[in-house]
């Protein structure tokens, strides 16, 4: 192990890793926060869960039927599939906005995150069921579609923001339009679902979820070392040796599956993508793309987004208005930022 | 010339729309251990020359060959252990630090299962040091002057610890005393480390001051090649940029310059 200029190397046999410090002591760091808010969200509520009695349900050592629905059945669920589908929303925007080198190109804001759920829509409507399918092949789609209309001799970066963003309010208004022929009872479930919400989560959400956020994990690790090199200029990349379409695909079609079991349980949450990944940069610093940093923060911003929801009793308001209302703000700075700096 | 060379293009032809070619069968040769810079007026292709060097450009035909074979089907990280090129506007994400930027030179060595060899930390170091960005490792590149932006990339490219360096137009938006600074730098690789080096310079005395060997392209074909005092001559300038000079020799390096009438 040797350490140079903030960094530790971490050495086995012929294999190395480089991590740094503040990476490294940020990251706790945020992980505890993360188990703190979930730790309260499971607590508070409706009904609260004094902590003894909670720990008790969890280890079944408490007949308490009301404590168990509430905290195995209700509360568990809805809190891990908030931290699933925010980290896979994080980790998503972070890949997204790394390799096009700007933050405005998060997956909620070129259309990936609409077309995974008017993919999930189109799903219930003509089969009543398979929202993951449609989502994936819905983000699969849309993700084609911007990246095609955008291409010119390469990947234009501002292009597809501004392709993306149409493409993105065409979904969105196609997705409202494909409702309509579903019954009413439905289509108010559907609309609240299309604005993102975490209400009455399974534990078959938490395995979707986590089953996929974990098997890409190790594929997301892999892929930190090329873009923490993509954050450069293409042409910096290829002369460096890097194979640049081949990593961007991988890439892409990563965030793509990623974005799309998001959708799959939780709806299209806005914002959570977009605003994870320089809330993370900013955090661990450095001018890293801060990846693993970034599926911790959309875990966190969807989980306190979600306990915002449930604070507000009766009206059951979906979490997605609340990761919106985090979120609108961070957009509208970076777009005053980048306004300023010429970077649009 | 029959100075041996690594690097060469082969009859390369090159067009970005129909009609307009950009390289027409242009040959080559970059000679070994010298320092090669291509002139000539706006849009002749010395850039586009320079990227395809470098495998960043794809040529419609002929071929770049590195060693004898062609660049196109050798491994690219294999590439990148022979042949670094810093390209003209390179962009960094904010706050990355000079240390950071250099190590990322060392990308042709690594992989994400080897991130940091035993022997990047001494290569790194040893770029730091001589382009003289030691004391600066560790600031932001954004935070540093046009001057030591330029130093720092070129630290890059050296950590990439590759035996021909190509340096597309390193001189631009510095002032003259930054213009020389960096040039002497180059000189001083050259000399010390015997790297091939080729570089696109915009300025003509400035060609003729620190090149060996120069490549005077127009409309994309090589209208002469060889010495500072074979290619800069009053001939070679009317033909090339329509330009009408007398040529004195530099009172200093004694290399031509050119004084247009």
């Amino acid at each position: 192990m040797t350490v140079a200029s903030g960094f530790v190397t971490l050495r086995l046999a012929s294999l190395s890793f480089v991590l740094s410090y503040r990476a490294a002591i940020l990251g706790t760091v945020l992980l505890a926060a993360l188990l703190i808010a979930a730790a309260s969200a499971a607590l508070t509520g409706s009904y609260p869960l004094p902590a003894a009695q909670a720990w008790a349900t969890l280890l079944g050592q408490s007949n308490n039927t009301a404590d168990q629905v509430i905290l195995l059945d209700h509360r568990l669920p809805r809190i891990l599939t908030a931290l699933g589908a925010g980290a896979a929303f994080g980790l998503s925007g972070a890949m997204f906005q790394t390799m096009l080198r700007n933050p405005l190109a998060s997956p909620d804001v070129i259309g990936f995150t609409s077309g995974a759920a008017f993919g999930a829509v189109m799903a219930l409507v003509l089969t009543g069921g398979s929202i993951l399918l449609g989502a994936l092949l819905g983000g699969a789609i849309a993700a084609l579609l911007v990246i095609g209309l955008s291409w010119s001799a390469g990947l234009q970066p501002n292009r597809l923001i501004l392709i993306g963003v149409g493409v993105s309010l065409f979904l969105t208004a196609a997705s409202d339009l494909a409702m309509a022929s579903l019954d009413a009872l439905t289509a108010a479930d559907m609309a609240r679902w299309l604005i993102g919400t975490l209400n009455a989560r399974n534990w078959t959400d938490v395995a979707v979820v986590w089953g996929v956020f974990a098997a890409l994990l190790p594929v997301t690790l892999w892929l930190s070392f090329a873009l923490n090199r993509l954050n450069l200029s293409d042409d910096t990349v290829t002369s460096l040796g890097l194979p640049l379409s081949p990593l961007r695909l991988t890439i892409t079609v990563t965030g793509v599956v990623l974005v799309g079991v998001g959708v799959a349980v939780a709806g299209p949450l806005p914002f959570v993508a977009f605003v994870a990944g320089p809330i993370a940069r900013r955090i661990i610093g450095g001018g890293r793309p801060a990846i693993l940093a970034a599926a911790a923060t959309g875990a966190l911003v969807t989980l306190l987004a979600d306990v915002a929801a449930r604070a507000i009793p009766l009206v059951h308001l979906p979490t997605g208005v609340f990761t919106a209302l985090i979120g609108a703000p961070v957009l509208m700075w970076l777009l005053l930022v980048q306004t300023r700096k010429g970077t649009l | 010339m029959d100075h041996p060379a690594r690097l060469k293009a082969q009859d390369i032809s090159l067009a970005f729309a129909k009609n307009t070619p950009v390289l027409r069968d242009l040959s080559v040769d970059i000679p070994d251990g010298k320092i090669t810079v291509i002139i000539g007026p706006n849009a002749c292709g010395k850039s586009t020359l320079l990227r395809s060097l470098a495998r960043l450009q794809p040529t419609d035909t002929g071929e770049i060959k590195l060693d004898g074979t062609s660049i196109r089907r050798q491994n690219s990280r294999a590439v990148a252990r022979q042949l670094a090129i810093l390209p003209q506007n390179p962009t960094a994400p904010e706050g990355l630090s000079v240390r950071d930027l250099v190590s990322r030179g060392r990308t042709p060595y690594q992989s994400a299962l080897r991130q940091y060899g035993h022997d990047d930390a001494s290569k790194i170091d040893e770029a730091l040091a001589m382009t003289g960005m030691s004391h600066n490792a560790h600031r932001p590149i954004d935070a540093l002057s046009g001057g030591q932006r330029q130093r720092a990339w070129i630290a890059m490219t050296l950590a990439q610890d590759t035996e021909i360096l190509l340096l597309d137009e390193p001189t631009t938006f510095l002032d003259l005393p930054h213009q020389m600074e960096l040039l002497k730098l180059v000189q001083q690789l050259n000399t010390d480390t015997g790297r091939t080096v080729a570089m696109v310079l915009h300025d003509i005395n400035l060609a003729a001051r620190f090149a060996h060997h120069i490549i005077a392209l127009k409309d994309g074909r090589v209208l002469v090649e060889g010495t500072p005092d074979e290619v800069i001559t009053t001939a070679t300038m009317a033909e090339i940029f329509d330009l009408s000079c007398t040529i004195i020799a530099d009172p200093v390096s004694g290399t031509p310059h050119v004084i247009p009438t």
